[in-house]
């Protein structure tokens, strides 16, 4: 292989991981802190990267419209826990079962209003090349908003008010509602900022994908896998179940097929659940 | 709630079975072709109702065993039937195919101890991707023998049920045969399930649902019950797939998608998990609505992952609807919990009257006749632990602990709280396994065998938050514990009852555990226990929340099974320990602090210091 060629596809493997990060954090950050399995987090991309679409097309501008998305996705967050989740807190599976019934009206909803058909997005920033090869600065962009989408959420549970709240509420509910903590308010705005990183999720990559109805279907089930692996520790797990089960997916697709990619992702994931069936920070404390 | 004594031995639904099968008569083709697709989903709704409704695991992998046996059927019939000339060699094949997948994600999980939560996530990961790996399967060189995979487009030109021999005729089965061919196999799956319920492998299933940990502590190896009923199921929905395959005569990865898997739970919902008639009424009524609201939208293509797909007319009514499917999933979930159907059933059903026996237990516990006294206190020793560690994290809860235990003796374990006394326990009994050091159980060591397993080999504990199955009677709780031991139901019924006398609840043997007292409840879990015929015995503050009179007749009780059994009993209660008059091991910060009798430690300065809390209050001081 030649130096180039190895720096290409590298460069792609980094992408896939950051991109496998950024979809599976805001499901990690709502199961983390709320243990709510939430189904319809792929719709939520859905919709973050549909709102990208429509402020595009209507201003021009695909950046107003990567900023829109959070916004739009966390009211949309805010209005499915009130409606919804907070009647299921305590009741995991009635959870699933409840936001799975919104991700197939959400799908259903946006096909009858969108139709079914993948619509393009021009991916902004432009390409460079690499000898004989070229590479987006796209792909850059999503490696530093991974990054940067971390740092974020770090912050924002580790140096604010509603943060602190949160934690303690994740870990001793009892103690934090005594304290005064409100816990339904904290639920809520969990569940807000949870869908808001999907929200940024769909924005991200909608320029590399297309936007289509089931845009989320792509990514769900490797997102589950990655908050699976990871483990209770949301920051430290997702990073590190989404390295390993992004580079063990795509140096089998690069080797072989993607068909086989998947199929090693499966694999692995299953066999570091046997050994490890807490995931890989299983060790640690659940919270941030 | 539904104990599986609910699954009674009724006639009726064989006789709704023998019903379905006369009803080509009345309807033509058509409608024979639709009620047998609500069959084949009946049954696939059973294979969830069986593992989820009975055995609590929730698994949305039902479609990915149904899916994955519909292309195995396909991939078989095609390559086979110009060979065999039948297809039922190909449901088999599917059928095992499923029954295996199911059975080795199964061992990933259950013997991995994968979180019930976990199980559902992952078995849903399994059945996308699934649908991603069967939608790259486009082009020629994806093909088993002669059959194509074909992608999203799906494999096509599936033989329907056929019959016939290798040197014989081939007698491709009617609409009206393959129909009866479905209602027979239905009802025979139906009779196989509900009479394994029956017997004590239902009762077992139902009673993991219901408390998993107090399964395995009284000695059932609960991860091969589930990895049995997880496999039993895959095999069903496996069935179902194969059915649905011929039926179709084309299978593709639709049956993968979120949506197919939803729609298996709203049939098990709506019919009502925990009854098995119920996946096939909803099954046939949510396929019947959706039908009607189908015929709408029929036909409207669609697009996976960026490929567009026609669905035929028959499959637009398969997978109907998505919007009200979600919606109806929404409303069930916040509204009938418990199901549509058993909701409006309870309506018109009157309540049972509540003619509760709350009679008054004090004294009775008086009555119960002493055991059979084997054990002779002797110097055999039955436990001793050698320095064993249990860390969590940093904080090293039992620390270098040694600690020998003969036959027949009764001993206490007191210590202020966090002195490791439970923690001591766990280890013994399983639920932890020690950091450092070694366990040995009559000679052998047990340092890592499971709880099931030392369970099995005599040791028994009551857990301090009493740990019962309240949704089922205290005989059915009695019953559990003494099957565990005895493995034959005359000699359990026996022993059942003579427990009952002992924990002195014969009054209340069919009155739901979940309603006893706070005594009694520990007083039955105490008879679980005794029940299981132990060599050992862990009891864990079983005084707790109880009156004055009822600790007495505990004491009475413990001092019975000392002279049955090697007893631990960890307290709080100093009265309830000096009126056991047992030889008391004191423990402090993870260690052995003291050991003597009650009268011995009461003049020990050290203890009393640490147990009134003198030694904390007055080291800073000191230091």
């Amino acid at each position: 292989m030649r130096p180039d060629e190895i720096l290409v596809v590298a460069l792609g493997m980094t992408v896939n991981i950051a991109v496998l990060m950024i979809v599976a954090l805001g499901l990690s950050v709502i199961f983390g802190m709320m243990r709510v399995i939430n189904l319809a987090h792929g719709e939520l991309i859905m919709l973050g990267a549909y709102t990208v679409l429509t402020v595009t097309r209507a201003t021009g501008s695909i950046w107003l419209g990567m900023a829109a998305a959070p916004v739009a996705v966390a009211l949309v967050g805010v209005a499915v826990e009130r409606l919804i989740i907070r009647f299921l807190y305590g009741r995991i599976l009635d959870t699933m079962l409840a936001t799975w019934g919104l991700s197939l009206v959400l799908v259903q909803g946006v096909t009858i209003l969108f139709g079914p058909a993948t619509q393009g997005l021009a991916t902004p920033l432009g390409n460079f090349s690499v000898g004989a090869y070229s590479a987006s600065w796209y792909g850059f962009f999503l490696i530093v908003m991974a990054a940067l989408l971390l740092a974020v959420t770090y912050l924002v549970f580790k140096r604010t008010r509603y943060g602190l709240e949160a934690r303690a509420a994740t870990q001793l509910p009892e103690m934090a509602a005594a304290l005064g903590v409100d816990a339904a308010r904290s639920h809520m705005i969990t569940f807000a900022f949870g869908a808001a990183l999907a929200g940024t999720a769909g924005a991200l990559i909608a320029p590399v994908t297309g936007v289509v109805p089931t845009i989320g279907l792509a990514f769900i089930a490797r997102a589950f896998m990655t908050v699976i692996v990871g483990g209770p520790a949301v920051l430290l797990g997702t990073t590190a179940a989404a390295a390993l089960l992004g580079i063990f997916e795509n140096l089998v697709s690069y080797l072989a097929t993607p068909f086989l990619g998947q199929g090693a992702l499966l694999a692995v994931a299953i066999l570091i659940l046997r050994v490890l069936p807490s995931g890989l920070s299983g060790g640690r404390q659940r919270g941030v | 709630m539904s104990s599986p004594a609910a699954v009674g031995p009724r006639a009726w639904p064989l006789v709704l079975f023998a019903a379905l099968g006369l009803l080509p008569v009345w309807f033509g083709e058509f409608q024979t072709v639709q009620i047998n697709l609500w069959l084949i989903s009946g049954l696939l709704a059973l294979s969830l109702d069986l593992v989820w409704g009975f055995a609590g695991i929730f698994s949305f992998g039902q479609a990915a065993f149904f899916g994955l046996a519909g292309y195995v059927y396909g991939a078989s019939s095609i390559n086979l039937i110009g060979l065999t000339h039948e297809t039922v060699t190909a449901i088999l094949a599917g059928v095992i195919v499923a029954g295996a997948a199911a059975a080795s994600l199964g061992y990933f999980m259950f013997y991995g101890g994968v979180g019930s939560v976990y199980v559902a996530v992952i078995t849903l990961a399994v059945t996308l991707i699934l649908l991603t790996f069967m939608g790259s399967t486009a082009g020629t060189q994806y093909a088993v023998g002669k059959a194509l995979l074909g992608g999203y487009n799906g494999m096509t030109n599936i033989p329907s049920l056929t019959v016939g021999t290798p040197w014989g005729p081939e007698i491709a089965l009617s609409i009206t045969q393959t129909y009866l061919a479905v209602v027979i196999v239905a009802a025979l799956v139906y009779l196989g399930v509900v009479l394994l319920l029956r017997r004590p492998f239902g009762r077992i299933i139902t009673a993991i649902r219901e408390n998993e940990l107090r399964t395995e502590l009284l000695g059932y190896d609960t991860r091969a019950y589930k990895l049995t009923v997880f496999a039993l199921g895959g095999a069903i929905a496996g069935l179902a797939g194969t059915f649905y395959a011929a039926w179709g005569n084309f299978i593709n990865p639709a049956v993968f998608s979120l949506q197919q898997s939803a729609v298996i739970v709203i049939w098990v919902l709506v019919g009502g998990r925990g009854t098995l008639l119920g996946p096939f009424l909803g099954a046939a009524l949510v396929q019947y609505l959706s039908g009607v609201l189908g015929a709408i939208s029929a036909g409207e293509p669609w697009e996976v992952l960026g490929n567009t797909f026609t669905p035929p007319v028959w499959m637009a009514t398969f997978f109907q609807a998505p919007l009200a499917v979600g919606l109806l999933l929404i409303i069930i979930v916040l509204l009938f919990p418990s199901g549509l159907i058993p909701a409006l059933a309870f309506r018109l059903r009157r309540r049972p009257s509540a003619s509760e026996d709350r009679e008054s237990t004090e004294g009775v516990l008086q009555a119960g006749a002493g055991l059979p006294a084997t054990p002779e206190a002797g110097s055999e020793v039955v436990v001793e632990t050698q320095e064993v560690v249990k860390a969590f994290g940093g904080l090293r809860a039992v620390n270098r602990v040694s600690l020998s235990l003969t036959a027949g003796e009764l001993r206490c374990l007191i210590g202020p709280n966090g002195a490791g006394k439970s923690t001591f326990f766990n280890l013994l009994c399983g639920r932890y396994s020690p950091t450092a050091g070694r366990i040995y159980y009559r000679g052998d060591e047990i340092t890592s065998l499971l709880p099931h397993q030392r369970a099995r080999r005599g040791i028994s504990i009551k857990l301090q938050i009493p740990s019962i199955y309240d949704h089922f009677t205290v005989q059915e709780n009695l019953w559990l514990a003494a099957y565990a031991r005895e493995r034959d139901p005359t000699a359990t019924e026996r022993r059942v009852a003579e427990v009952l006398e002992e924990i002195g609840l014969p009054r209340r043997a069919f009155v739901a555990a979940g309603q006893l007292s706070h005594g009694e409840k520990q007083w039955l879990e105490i008879g679980m226990v005794v029940a299981m015929r132990p060599t050992m015995i862990l009891l864990d503050e079983p005084t707790a929340g109880m009156t004055r009179d009822e600790v007495e007749a505990t004491v009475a009780l413990v001092r019975r099974l000392g002279s049955q059994a090697t007893v631990v009993v960890v307290e709080h209660d100093m009265s309830f320990v000096r009126a056991l008059n047992a030889r008391v091991t004191v423990f402090h910060q993870g260690r052995i602090f003291a050991e003597g009798s009650v009268e011995e430690l009461r003049h020990n300065e050290a203890v009393m210091d640490i147990y009134l809390g003198r030694h904390q209050l007055s080291s800073p001081l000191k230091a």
